[in-house]
């Protein structure tokens, strides 16, 4: 009983064995790979098995051909069955590729005699894990003792690290001993896998069989967990060898070291191949590991230097001689692949894990995984996804080789099973970068959902089977090749540096469109283990699209019922509710990111979040919390959404009419905040609030109870506000309103009378408009009477009174704020309602085509000069700012000319929309529009700098030094203690009691100020406020300004620091944003590091690799430069950023804040003085 | 944070004079096994240690419960013991910081605040030269003096400047002494101030060249300059906080001269229960007080702490990471402080209603968002733990009002 024995026996038992002869191996070990040949010379077999499953036997002659380079793989899957893959990768640190090429070479008989694929039980599952805390195993023991971290470590420790200048026999029983105990260990505990122990049997079986043969010499070449197994008595009836009715691909491919690495996410691999190799290579030619370590690590410093950072002879002679030193402390004779990197990292890495660190890390890959790659031997027969993917469009009725015409297909999911099946191999095609499919895009879709059907163009070209040899890299099956294919480009996503939750997304929706259930199981667990972290708003809100409709069964390749399975896509049941909980608190979490937005597609997505948490079994406290603080700090445009959410979550059905009606009633001015805040509002609130009195009652009191310059003073903020909502939805609120109050029994006022409605209104338009021309030619006028009182209910005073003195009546001025029914409006009204239109035009989104809905012309004001004039009549000069500034930033050029710059009220949101004008105008509009930006910004900067100078003054008083930090100054510190002299034994003594100092040479007071600014274009305001903060600081004295604005590239306009309209005028907003390369450039501008200010004013929505970024804020912290990072610039304080990213850089030593001017300049004060 | 330091907090294994001390220094307290261990690894050692290297791991380390045995008795030590572990972490921090040192390069420890980053050092300064007591401590306020050297002015004022006019900084005593000087929060110093080091971790020798010329046997090849040779067995030990935002930090030429270990914190959250719980009770012990706390209140500050620290709760759910400092050490204090309260008073108070409180006051300490992380943590995993119907997270929840805001 080789199991229950001591150590001491079973070594003995094991290594003495030879029928068979057991070699225990570990699928990759260079120290066994180094000793198989001479035991097979030694031992002269005449039968060599190896622990593969029996349909990979076949293959073995060209395994171990003497053309066949390594890495090669051999791979076995059950057709059809998404997990069933058995996998073997080959290097030539692998014993069972040594022992094939020896029996090869000899022409010894040599087969795979583990249990086939095909008899294999679909479950996977582990036995129950007993973990018997009272007693230690014997691993856990040895790995103590050996001071090991696991299993994989411990062999490194016991077999590899021992191997330079053993004797082969030695190797071979440290390999078989420690599998002896893992088994044991897994006997003891019970957590032997029913696999592993039918494989097993099986392998016994055919090991009796071959032993029975006369003259018979066998050798087993096993995982040295088998080993013992393999002794153990045979049952009294030999295991029948389980036939195998499922059908088997297999498939001998070439392999290369990239995929190797068991970082690359593809199976059975091992860490750093290139290291294996050297080690192999070094015990082959028995050259001391020592100088393969020292090569090694000379070649990671000097792929650190080709990384421009500093990596120098000492550097590497030290991370060697830790190496060594360690190696020497545990007890072995040369270093293995841990201490060299351990070596490496105290060495090399400077204990920074994010800057260094990365780029050693990377050296590091470079140098220890490799990029060789395997070459099958010629007339190797065709195997894997070639051969598959043919049959498989024979049988679904793509065009192949042979038929290179370009076919169409329309393929309906939903209906057809052959189309499903379809659609699911096109997925795999494009996921697998098979060159052969395009999906046809059908066009947008009404609110994100899914078209039904989808439509493909298919094309067989040599790049389909030249790409599908590429692919045949990943795996023998279609489903294979893209479920490898996508961990493949996940993988080198990651170390490229891109930022994590994109690639995890990207990956589980591609693996979700393709139906690679595993992927997407293990995609939706690194969603719930943490990998959000650096995720932004649009991205989580992605997130839980995408989980949701997962869950919902929404992608055909992942169908939630037998009804809608096929063959190649089986019902997919998995929880994903960990990954829906987890994104349910990112989004909650991240709400703080959103608070400056300033965007509507934010809001719109906050409309999905509020069900959210609540789905995910989540706390509410948390996320009423983060909407209450969303409607009370954000933005004008996330406040009016915060406060819908409010009401939604229910925390207070009061505060929404507050909130609602304070707005509303707000002063003329707010114009911008107020329309932003009813578009937050409404983008959130459509189509629930035209159900909800307390909004209904709300907006129709307000507007009746302005008079009517009120009115028209509010109206084109509102309507811009309820723009945000399409036509259609914009009548049916309109019948809502409109019946709020016919409902109440007012029935329109005039329809008592004994006339047509429409001679009413012809009637009651001519004589308003009679009135409003006398009061254009400034005529007083007796106050209208009190129109006919109808008993209104509740309403009713209100409305009634609102309606008296006021000319344009309360529902004129719902049509009006709500842009329809314009055919019904006269008079002032009409005109309001003309000159609007000109603006908003039929609004977008559903029913924006509908005939019968007028308006939305230009040819009602043939110049822009007409308009501007009637919108000052209309509406006075003050809202007329507003509507040519908004007309201007919809895109109507000659609205900021219309503007005059000597009158013109400054404000920033006004620069900002002249601002963005500039691009589109001549040079004759051009120089106008100069001059009233010249007259914006002095106006501006002058009120800026009132508030910030005395922030910054005092900036040149020196510091007070309290402790002398210079040499003592002698001469003075006598004259000052003279007093103390006595004369002593003839000579002269002093006591010094105060030192004088001699002071270092006076700082100079120079310090620089570098503000980085992002113009990618979602930091509008901030940008301005950094221009004319730009301007502000270039007239102190002790500052110099540099002025960097970036998006994908870099532009230096230092020379325009102090000029904030040569600024503003030279700036392009627009494009991405890589906030790396910005600064990379400042950083060198950086001369003086310590006496250096630098403020990068950005959404840190960084486009670039991750590792950029965080690596320059840290090059430029530990520089010694003061970095400040701004996720906004204004007064309002309310950032807009991607929170994830924030986080990381300010981890890495740079502060984010938002902060105001002022708040700015003081935090320059308080650095400088 | 700024003033904490944890000493070494076993009971003394030595009855030396000064025990009565608050915090004697652990060459002191673990002198019988220094003693013991100089004895038993008779190996080679590096110049100028006490200590082989292996014997220096298994005194942090601890000999993991065997009880070694001298193979011939020594005077001044026992000829058996059993070496206590004394830092919790991996073994092999330990080791790379042993050869680091051995190699006559210098030892950067960096980590978060609490890691045990300044009691490490001390017991590689015991184990190495038998004192941990040259210190220096960096602050913004760290002068060139004290790494250095200053003068004596009343004596260089009588004698003109001299050798014995010369007040040793702990650097320059370690170097004459060929002995171990510790740095601690070495980043706090000022860029400048830290330079000074660079010449000498390099070159192993200080200048003075105020003495140049003077003839008393320190110069440089007749070169007239005087200097300070290091003996063998010099070494430096920094540490630094990862955490300190604002601090100066290092430049690449001193960081080029040490080699970097960063103690993270403790991994296993059975090991980190265990030093609360042990510490806790060694600093009522001090008071003469027993523990008054159970297990399952110790659990629950060590569970809240790791998922704070951790972001992630034990059971894998999102935590959201305040700004404040979670450390070992900060759940070391805030179980001290409950202890002491159930001491001291209200003794009818069930010491878990003391957590919330003092978890509050170590999260919200200058960003009041904190306080609303906090909360959130409560509304999460709290209260799913309470769900679960754990008695003492239920508890816990229902004291969720003692973080809100008053």
């Amino acid at each position: 009983m080789t199991l229950d024995s001591g150590p001491r026996a079973a070594l003995e038992r094991l290594v003495g064995s030879t029928a068979p002869l057991l070699l225990g191996v570990r699928h990759h070990s260079p120290a066994v790979s180094s000793i198989v040949e001479a035991t097979l010379d030694s031992f002269a077999p005449t039968h060599v098995l190896v622990e593969l499953p029996e349909e990979l036997g076949e293959w073995l002659p060209w395994v171990g051909h003497a053309d066949a380079v390594a890495p090669l793989a051999l791979a076995a899957t059950v057709d059809q069955e998404a997990g069933s893959l058995a996998f073997y990768p080959f290097a030539d640190f692998s014993p069972e590729l040594m022992a094939i090429r020896w029996a090869v070479r000899r022409g010894v008989k040599i087969e795979a005699f583990d249990l086939p694929v095909g008899a294999r039980t679909r479950s996977r599952e582990e036995a129950p894990h007993h973990h018997d805390s009272q007693r230690e195993s014997l691993m856990e023991v040895l790995t103590k003792q050996a001071g090991a971290d696991g299993f994989e470590e411990l062999w490194d420790r016991l077999v590899e690290a021992r191997a330079f200048g053993q004797e082969p026999e030695a190797i071979r029983g440290a390999a078989l001993l420690l599998g002896w105990t893992l088994r044991v260990d897994a006997a003891l505990a019970g957590t032997t896998a029913a696999l592993d122990l039918a494989r097993e049997a099986h392998m016994r079986a055919r090991l009796d069989a071959a032993l029975a043969i006369p003259d018979a010499r066998v050798v087993a070449v096993v995982g040295s967990f088998h080993a013992a197994a393999l002794l153990e008595p045979r049952e009294t009836s030999p295991a029948k060898a389980a036939a195998s009715s499922r059908k088997v691909t297999t498939a001998l491919l070439p392999y290369s070291f990239p995929l190797l690495d068991s970082r690359s996410g593809y199976p059975a691999g091992i860490r750093d191949p290139a290291w294996q190799q050297r080690v192999v290579d070094a015990l082959a030619l028995r050259v001391p590991i020592d100088e393969q370590a020292a090569e090694a690590i000379t070649l990671v410093s000097r792929a650190v230097r080709a990384s421009r950072h500093a990596a120098s002879f000492p550097d590497a002679r030290e991370a060697a001689r830790l190496a060594m030193d360690l190696a020497r402390l545990r007890g072995l004779t040369t270093p293995s692949r841990r201490e060299l990197l351990e070596g490496i990292e105290a060495a090399m890495c400077q204990g920074e894990v994010l800057g260094r660190g990365r780029v050693v890390a990377r050296a590091l890959s470079e140098v220890m995984i490799g990029d060789r790659r395997g070459v099958l031997a010629d007339g190797t027969p065709r195997s894997g996804l070639a051969p598959h993917v043919e049959a498989l469009f024979r049988e679904l009725g793509f065009p192949g080789p042979g038929d290179t015409k370009t076919k169409e297909m329309s393929l309906d999911a939903l209906r057809s099973s052959l189309d499903r099946r379809r659609e699911i191999a096109l997925e795999r095609l494009v996921a697998a970068d098979i060159v052969f499919a395009e999906r046809i895009a059908s066009g947008p879709t009404a609110g994100g959902i899914d078209a039904l059907g989808s439509k493909w163009s298919l094309h067989w070209s040599p790049s389909t089977a030249a790409t599908i040899e590429l692919a045949s890299l990943f795996g023998a099956t279609l489903i294979d090749a893209a479920g490898g294919k996508l961990r493949d480009t996940r993988a080198r996503a990651l170390e490229k540096g891109t930022r994590v939750a994109l690639v995890e997304l990207d990956t589980m929706e591609a693996a979700a469109r393709s139906g690679i259930a595993n992927l997407v199981i293990e995609g939706s667990a690194r969603l719930s283990g943490g990998s959000l972290a650096d995720a932004r708003f649009a991205d989580l809100v992605r997130a839980q699209t995408l989980v949701g409709r997962i869950g919902a069964g929404h992608f055909a390749a992942l169908p939630a019922s037998d009804d809608d399975a096929v063959p190649e896509a089986p019902v997919f049941q998995a929880d994903l509710s960990g990954a829906e909980r987890a994104v349910a608190e990112a989004l909650v979490a991240s709400l703080d990111g959103v608070s400056g937005s300033i965007d509507v597609a934010d809001a719109i997505a906050l409309r999905e979040l509020t069900d959210a948490p609540a789905r995910a079994g989540l706390g509410e406290g948390r996320l009423h919390h983060a909407i209450a603080r969303l409607a009370r700090e954000g933005s004008p445009l996330m406040r009016g959404a915060g406060a819908v959410l409010v009401f939604f979550v229910g925390v207070d059905l009061g505060r929404l009419q507050a909130s609602l009606t304070s707005l509303l009633d707000a002063p003329v001015e707010g114009g911008a905040d107020r329309a932003a805040w009813m578009r937050g509002a409404l983008s959130v609130g459509m189509p629930a609030l035209e159900a909800e009195p307390a909004f209904v009652n709300g907006i129709v009191e307000a507007i009746a109870s302005w008079p009517d310059d009120g009115f028209l003073g509010r109206l084109p903020s509102l309507r811009e506000g309820f723009d945000v909502i399409s036509p259609r939805a914009r009548t049916r609120l309109l019948r809502v309103l409109l019946a709020s109050i016919e409902g109440d029994g007012a029935s329109e006022s005039d329809a008592v009378l004994a006339a047509t409605p429409e001679e009413m209104a012809a009637f009651a338009a001519a004589d308003l408009a009679a009135r409003a021309a006398l009061l254009a030619l400034g005529l007083s006028l007796p106050e209208l009477p009190p129109s006919p009182a109808e008993p209104h209910r509740e309403l009713a005073p209100k409305v009634a009174e609102a309606l008296g003195p006021h000319a344009i009546s309360i529902r004129d001025r719902l049509r009006l704020v709500l842009g329809r029914e314009r055919e019904k409006l006269v008079g002032v009204a009409g005109r309001a309602s003309v000159v609007l239109d000109r603006l908003y035009g039929r609004g977008e989104g559903e029913g924006a085509n509908d005939p019968g809905e007028g308006g939305g012309t230009d040819s009602a004001f043939p110049s822009v000069r007409l308009w501007s004039e009637e919108i000052s009549t209309l509406f006075g000069d003050r809202v007329r700012e507003e509507i040519l500034g908004r007309a201007a930033e919809r895109g109507t050029p000659g609205a900021a000319l219309e503007l005059d710059p000597s009158s013109v009220r400054p404000s920033v949101e006004l620069l900002e929309q002249i601002l963005s004008l500039k691009g589109g105008l001549s040079e004759g509009d051009l120089g106008k529009l100069r001059a009233l930006v010249r007259s914006i910004v002095e106006a501006l900067v002058a009120e800026l700098a009132t508030r910030v100078r005395p922030a910054l003054t005092g900036l040149v008083s020196p510091r007070a030094t309290p402790r002398g930090k210079g040499p003592i100054d002698l001469r003075r510190t006598i004259q000052k203690n003279l007093g103390t002299a006595r004369r002593r034994e003839g000579v002269m003594r002093l006591a010094p009691e105060r030192m004088v100092f001699r002071e270092r040479q006076k700082r100079s007071l120079d310090w620089h100020v570098v503000l980085v600014v992002d113009v990618s274009g979602s930091m509008e305001p901030s940008v301005i406020y950094s221009a004319l903060m730009a301007a502000i600081l270039s007239g102190m004295p002790a500052l110099t300004v540099k002025f960097l604005a970036f998006n994908e590239r870099v532009v230096d306009l230092s020379e325009h620091a102090g000029d904030p309209l040569a600024l503003l005028l030279e700036i392009a907003i627009g494009g991405g944003t890589l906030i790396g390369q910005a600064l990379a450039y400042a950083r060198s501008l950086v001369t003086v590091p310590s006496r250096t200010l630098l403020c990068v004013v950005s959404d840190f929505e960084d486009a670039g690799p991750s590792g950029l970024l965080l690596g320059e804020v840290r090059a430029l912290v530990e520089g010694g430069v003061k970095a400040l990072g701004l996720a906004a610039l204004d007064d309002h304080g309310a950032p807009r950023f991607a929170r994830g990213v924030a986080e990381g850089i300010a981890a890495a030593g740079m502060p984010v804040a938002a902060l105001s001017p002022l708040e700015l300049a003081r935090w320059i004060g308080e650095q400088i003085r | 944070m700024a003033t904490k330091k944890e000493k070494p907090a076993s009971a003394p294994t030595s009855g030396a004079a000064g025990t009565d001390a608050q915090a004697p220094p652990p060459e002191q307290v673990f002198a019988t096994e220094l003693a013991f261990l100089a004895a038993y690894d008779s190996g080679p050692r590096p110049r100028g240690f006490r200590l082989t290297p292996s014997a220096i791991v298994t005194f942090v380390m601890g000999s993991s419960g065997r009880v070694l045995k001298l193979e011939k008795p020594v005077q001044g030590a026992p000829s058996e013991l059993e070496i206590r572990a004394k830092f919790i972490g991996e073994r092999g921090v330990v080791e790379r910081a042993v050869i680091t040192l051995a190699g006559e390069r210098g030892l950067l420890l960096a980590g978060d605040p609490g890691t045990a980053k300044s009691m490490l050092s001390e017991l590689l300064a015991a184990a190495i030269s038998g004192s941990s007591q040259l210190t220096v401590q960096g602050t913004a306020g760290t002068t060139e003096e004290q790494l250095k050297y200053g003068w004596n002015y009343a004596t260089l004022l009588a004698h003109g400047p001299s050798k014995s006019a010369i007040v040793a900084s702990p650097v320059l005593q370690a170097m004459r002494r060929g002995a171990v000087v510790r740095i601690e929060e070495i980043t706090r110093c000022l860029p400048e101030v830290q330079d000074a080091l660079v010449s000498i971790l390099s070159d192993r020798r200080l200048a003075i060249p105020e003495l140049a010329g003077l003839g008393d046997g320190g110069d440089a090849a007749g070169s007239g300059e005087h200097v300070e040779y290091a003996r063998p067995g010099f070494a430096v030990i920094a540490t630094a906080n990862l955490r300190d935002r604002g601090v100066s930090e290092m430049s690449a030429a001193l960081k080029r001269r040490f080699n970097f270990e960063t103690i993270p914190s403790i991994a296993d959250p059975r090991e980190e229960a265990k030093l609360v719980r042990e510490k806790a009770e060694a600093s009522l012990e001090r008071v003469g007080q027993p523990m008054r706390v159970d297990d399952a209140v110790i659990d629950a500050v060590v569970t809240a702490f790791r998922d704070l620290r951790l972001g992630k709760s034990a059971e894998g759910w999102g935590v959201e990471r305040p700004s404040s400092v979670m450390s070992t050490a900060e759940a070391v204090a805030v179980t001290t402080s409950i202890a002491m309260q159930a001491t001291y008073f209200a003794k009818d108070r069930d010491p878990l209603t003391l957590v919330p409180g003092y978890l509050l006051g170590v999260v919200l300490k200058d960003e009041p968002k904190d306080r609303s992380r906090l909360l959130a943590y409560w509304d999460g995993s709290v209260k799913r733990r309470a769900d679960a119907k754990s008695r003492v997270w239920q508890t816990l929840l229902e004291l969720r009002s003692i973080l809100e805001e008053a």
